[in-house]
C-alpha cells in the first residue's frame, strides 16, 4: 500500500518524447479538454441529484436535513423522486460517461491513427451540441416532459441535439481512423470501433421507436426494446470505450505487453456476440416470448468467457507489473486497475442475473440499482478518472498540483463504490426474500422496511462518493487555473511552481512505443 | 493483436453480428407479439381486452413524466417465476363477481400507447391497482398523502397535482376528504387538477378482469370464424 501512491507529482514534463504523439496531443487539447471538462461539470450535477433522489428513498426523520428535502419533493413536482432519479442517471450517463467516452475516444483514435488531427472544429461543434442536447433534456424531465422510458428520458427536442451532436463526432472519428498512418493498428481501436459503431445504431432505434409516435400497436414490443437499449448502452458503448482505454494505457504505463494477449481477440468477438444478451434478464417471467427467454439467459451467461479473459488479461498484467516494479506507476494506474477490476465485478453480477432463480429473487430488487451503478459509477467512471489523471497533464503539459488530493479521491471513491455496491446487492438479496416469500402475511410494506436500513446506507456510501467526486472537480479547477495563472501572467509563477525541488519517485516514463 | 487485419473484413462482421442479435432480440419478439389483436370472450360477443377512456390515455403521460414506473411495476409472473399471485397482484374480479387470478400476458397491452412493465418493486405491482383502490376518491387521498392511508407506505406525496382555492359557491365534488392534520382551512378546499384527473382515470383503467386462455402467451392469434 505504501507504494500504491507517489508522495509527490511531477509539475512538468508530461510532453511525449516521440515528436509525433506531442504533435498530436497539441492538436487535440482544445476538444479533448472541452469534454473532459463539460464531463466533470456533469458529474457534479449529477451526483448532487444522486445523493437527493437516493435520500428520498427512506423516511424523512433519518437527516436533519432531509425533512426539508422531502417538503421540496412534495410540494415542487420538478423535485419529485420520480423526476430526480432519472434525471440524475441520465446526466451520468450522458452528461458524465458518455461525454468523457467521446473525449477520450477522441484522444484514443487520434493517437493511434499518428497524425495530427484535421477539422477540430467539426469535433468542437459536436461537443457543443452535445452538452446544450444534455442540458435541455435535463430541463425537459425536471419540468414534466420525461418520457418515461428508462434511460431515454430526454425529449424528443433534446435527443435530436445528442442526434446531431453524435453524427459530427462519428464523421470526424471515421475520418480520422482512416487517415491513420499505416503500420499502426492496436486491439484498442477495435474497442472504440464497436463502441462508435453501436451507439448511433442504439440512440437511433431507441428514440425513434420509442420516441412519439411509438411503435404502433406495439404493445410489450416497446419493453423489448427498451431493454435492448439499456442494456446495449452498458455493454456495447460504455464497456468498449472503458476497454479500448484499459487496452491502451496498461501496457503503455507499466511497460509490460498484455498477458494472455493472443485470447484477447477471442474475449473481442465473444464480448460483441454474448453481451446485448443481457437484455433479457429484465424479461424473466414476464409476458415475453419464453423462447427469447430461455436462449437469452445461456447466451448471456456465455458472457463469463470474455469477462475471464478480459479479467486475464488486465488485471493479471497489472499485478505483474507491480511485481516486477515494485510500484503501480504514478497516479493513474491504481484508478485503471481498479476500473478492470469492477469490469470484472460488473460481469459477475451479470452472471448472477442470468441464473434463472436468482434472477427471480433480485429482479424487482434494488440490486439492479447495484447493477447500474458498477456500471456507471463504478467500471466507467474509474475509467474516466484514469483516463482524466493521464491525459490532461499531457494536453496541457502542466501536472496534478497534489498527489494528497488523488489519493483522497481514490480511496473515498475506492470505498465509496464498495460500500454502495455491498450495500444494494446485499440489500437486494434480502428485499428480494421479503418480495418473493411464500407466506402472504409478507406483504409489500415488509419487504420495503426490509430495505429502509439498506437505502440509508447506500445514501451515504453514495455521499462518500460525492465528496470524493467534490475534491476530483476542485482539483482539476485549481490545476486549470495554476495554468491559466502561468500563462497569462508568465514568469514569477511559473518559477515558483516550476523550479520548485522535486523529489519524483514517479517512475521514468515508458517507452512511447506501442506495447501490442 | 493486430484484429483489424482489413477494415471491410471487421466492418461486415460487426454488422453482422449486430444485425443477428437485433433480428434475435427484437425483431424476432415484434414479429411475434407486434401484432396481436383483441379476442372475442367465450359465449358473448365482448372483446378482451378493451380499449381504455382518452382521459385514462392521458394518463400515461402523467405517469412517464412523474417517473411513476421508478417504483412499481405493471406485470405478474406466474406461479412458477415469484411470489406474484401471493402477494395478490394478479387478482382482480370479473362482471360476475368471481376471482380472476392469473399471471399477465402480451396481449394484456395491446391498447397501451405506452407500456410501464417496470423494473422496481419499491411499491406494489399495479396491474390491478384498480381493483384495489375502486374509486377515484380513495386515490385522490392516497396520491395526496399515503399515510392517511397506509402507515406502512413509503410513497412519495404528490401535492403538486392538487391545488388548494377558496370555495366560492358550491364546494367542489372532487373536494379531497381529508382527516384533520391535513384538512385545509376553513372556508378552503383542495381539488386534483388536470393532471391528477387524468392520472387517477388511468389507475382506473387497470384492471385485469377478463380471462385470456394460458396459451395466449406468445401463440400467434387466429380469429375465430365468424358465427352465424
Amino acid at each position: 500500500m505504501a507504494t500504491l501512491f507517489p508522495t509527490t507529482v511531477a509539475p512538468r514534463g508530461f510532453v511525449s518524447t516521440n515528436p509525433d504523439l506531442a504533435a498530436v496531443d497539441a492538436s487535440v487539447r482544445v476538444p479533448v479538454m472541452a469534454c473532459f471538462l463539460t464531463a466533470v461539470h456533469w458529474m457534479v450535477v449529477g451526483t448532487f441529484l444522486l445523493v437527493y433522489a437516493s435520500s428520498l428513498t427512506h423516511p424523512q426523520d433519518t437527516f436533519p436535513i432531509l425533512g426539508w428535502f422531502v417538503d421540496l419533493s412534495n410540494n415542487f413536482s420538478m423535485f419529485t423522486y420520480g423526476r430526480v432519479w432519472p434525471a440524475a442517471i441520465d446526466v451520468l450517463v450522458y452528461g458524465w460517461a458518455s461525454t468523457a467516452g467521446l473525449g477520450l475516444a477522441a484522444w484514443l483514435l487520434a493517437r493511434m491513427s499518428r497524425e495530427p488531427i484535421r477539422a477540430p472544429g467539426l469535433l468542437m461543434t459536436g461537443v457543443v451540441f452535445w452538452n446544450l442536447g444534455i442540458a435541455i433534456g435535463l430541463s425537459g424531465i425536471l419540468l414534466g416532459d420525461s418520457t418515461g422510458v428508462e434511460l431515454l428520458e430526454f425529449p424528443f427536442y433534446a435527443s435530436w441535439l445528442l442526434w446531431v451532436a453524435y453524427a459530427l463526432f462519428a464523421v470526424w472519428a471515421v475520418g480520422t481512423y482512416l487517415g491513420r498512418r499505416p503500420g499502426h493498428d492496436h486491439i484498442a481501436q477495435a474497442w472504440i470501433l464497436v463502441a462508435l459503431f453501436a451507439f448511433p445504431w442504439l440512440y437511433g432505434a431507441g428514440s425513434v421507436l420509442l420516441g412519439a409516435p411509438r411503435l404502433p400497436g406495439s404493445g410489450v414490443i416497446q419493453e423489448v426494446i427498451g431493454a435492448w437499449y439499456v442494456h446495449g448502452i452498458y455493454t456495447l458503448w460504455l464497456a468498449p470505450l472503458g476497454l479500448g482505454l484499459l487496452y491502451y494505457l496498461i501496457p503503455k504505463i507499466s511497460g509490460i505487453s498484455i498477458r494472455f494477449g493472443s485470447k484477447s481477440k477471442v474475449a473481442f468477438w465473444t464480448w460483441i456476440i454474448f453481451a446485448p444478451w443481457t437484455a433479457v434478464h429484465d424479461f424473466v417471467g414476464g409476458p415475453f416470448p419464453a423462447e427469447t427467454v430461455t436462449t437469452g439467459l445461456i447466451l448471456s451467461g456465455l458472457i463469463f468467457i470474455p469477462v475471464a479473459i478480459i479479467g486475464m488479461n488486465l488485471v493479471s498484467t497489472a499485478f505483474v507489473a507491480e511485481g516486477k516494479q515494485g510500484h503501480h506507476g504514478g497516479v493513474v494506474f491504481p484508478f485503471l486497475v481498479l476500473a478492470a477490476v469492477l469490469f470484472v465485478v460488473a460481469g459477475i453480477s451479470e452472471e448472477i442475473l442470468s441464473i434463472r432463480s436468482a434472477n427471480e429473487l433480485l429482479r424487482f430488487t434494488m440490486f439492479r440499482e447495484c447493477n447500474m451503478l458498477l456500471w456507471v459509477y463504478g467500471f466507467f467512471s474509474f475509467i474516466v478518472f484514469g483516463a482524466i489523471y493521464y491525459i490532461v497533464p499531457r494536453l496541457l503539459d502542466f501536472g496534478w498540483r497534489s498527489a494528497m488530493l488523488v489519493k483522497i479521491h481514490y480511496y473515498l471513491s475506492l470505498y465509496g463504490i464498495l460500500l454502495v455496491i455491498a450495500m444494494l446487492g446485499f440489500g437486494g438479496f434480502m428485499q428480494g426474500n421479503a418480495l418473493e416469500n411464500p407466506d402472504p402475511q409478507v406483504t409489500i410494506a415488509v419487504a420495503a422496511g426490509d430495505s429502509v436500513s439498506f437505502h440509508i446506507a447506500a445514501t451515504m456510501c453514495i455521499s462518500l462518493i460525492a465528496i470524493g467526486n467534490g475534491i476530483f472537480a476542485l482539483h482539476l479547477g485549481w490545476m486549470l487555473i495554476d495554468w491559466l495563472r502561468l500563462r497569462v501572467r508568465g514568469n514569477r509563477l511559473a518559477a515558483e511552481i516550476l523550479l520548485e525541488p522535486y523529489e519524483g519517485d514517479v517512475p521514468s516514463q515508458a517507452s512511447e512505443e506501442p506495447v501490442a | 493483436m493486430n484484429i483489424i487485419p482489413n477494415f471491410r473484413t471487421f466492418f461486415v462482421l460487426l454488422l453482422g453480428i449486430f444485425l443477428f442479435t437485433w433480428f434475435a432480440l427484437v425483431v424476432f419478439p415484434w414479429l411475434e407479439l407486434g401484432h396481436l389483436s383483441p379476442i372475442e370472450e367465450e359465449g358473448s360477443t365482448d372483446i378482451t381486452p378493451w380499449d381504455s377512456t382518452g382521459l385514462a390515455h392521458a394518463g400515461e403521460h402523467v405517469y412517464a413524466a412523474d417517473g411513476c414506473a421508478y417504483c412499481h411495476t405493471q406485470q405478474v409472473r406466474p406461479a412458477t417465476s415469484g411470489a406474484d399471485l401471493i402477494r395478490g397482484w394478479g387478482t382482480a374480479k370479473d362482471a360476475d363477481g368471481k376471482d380472476v387470478t392469473r399471471r399477465s400476458y402480451p396481449r394484456d397491452y395491446i391498447w397501451q400507447g405506452q407500456t410501464f412493465l417496470g423494473n422496481s418493486r419499491e411499491g406494489a405491482d399495479l396491474s390491478n391497482v384498480a381493483q384495489r383502490f375502486p374509486d377515484a376518491a380513495t386515490l385522490y387521498r392516497y396520491l395526496y398523502d399515503p399515510y392517511v392511508l397506509n402507515p406502512h407506505s413509503s410513497m412519495p406525496e404528490y401535492r403538486f397535482l392538487f391545488v388548494t382555492r377558496k370555495i366560492t359557491g358550491q364546494p367542489s365534488r372532487d373536494a379531497l376528504v381529508l382527516p384533520e392534520a391535513d384538512a385545509p382551512a376553513a372556508g378552503y378546499e383542495i381539488v386534483p387538477t388536470t393532471e391528477a384527473k387524468s392520472l387517477v382515470a388511468y389507475l382506473l383503467s387497470l384492471k385485469k378482469d377478463y380471462h385470456l386462455k394460458p396459451d395466449e402467451a406468445g401463440v400467434p392469434y387466429v380469429p375465430p370464424a365468424t358465427k352465424s
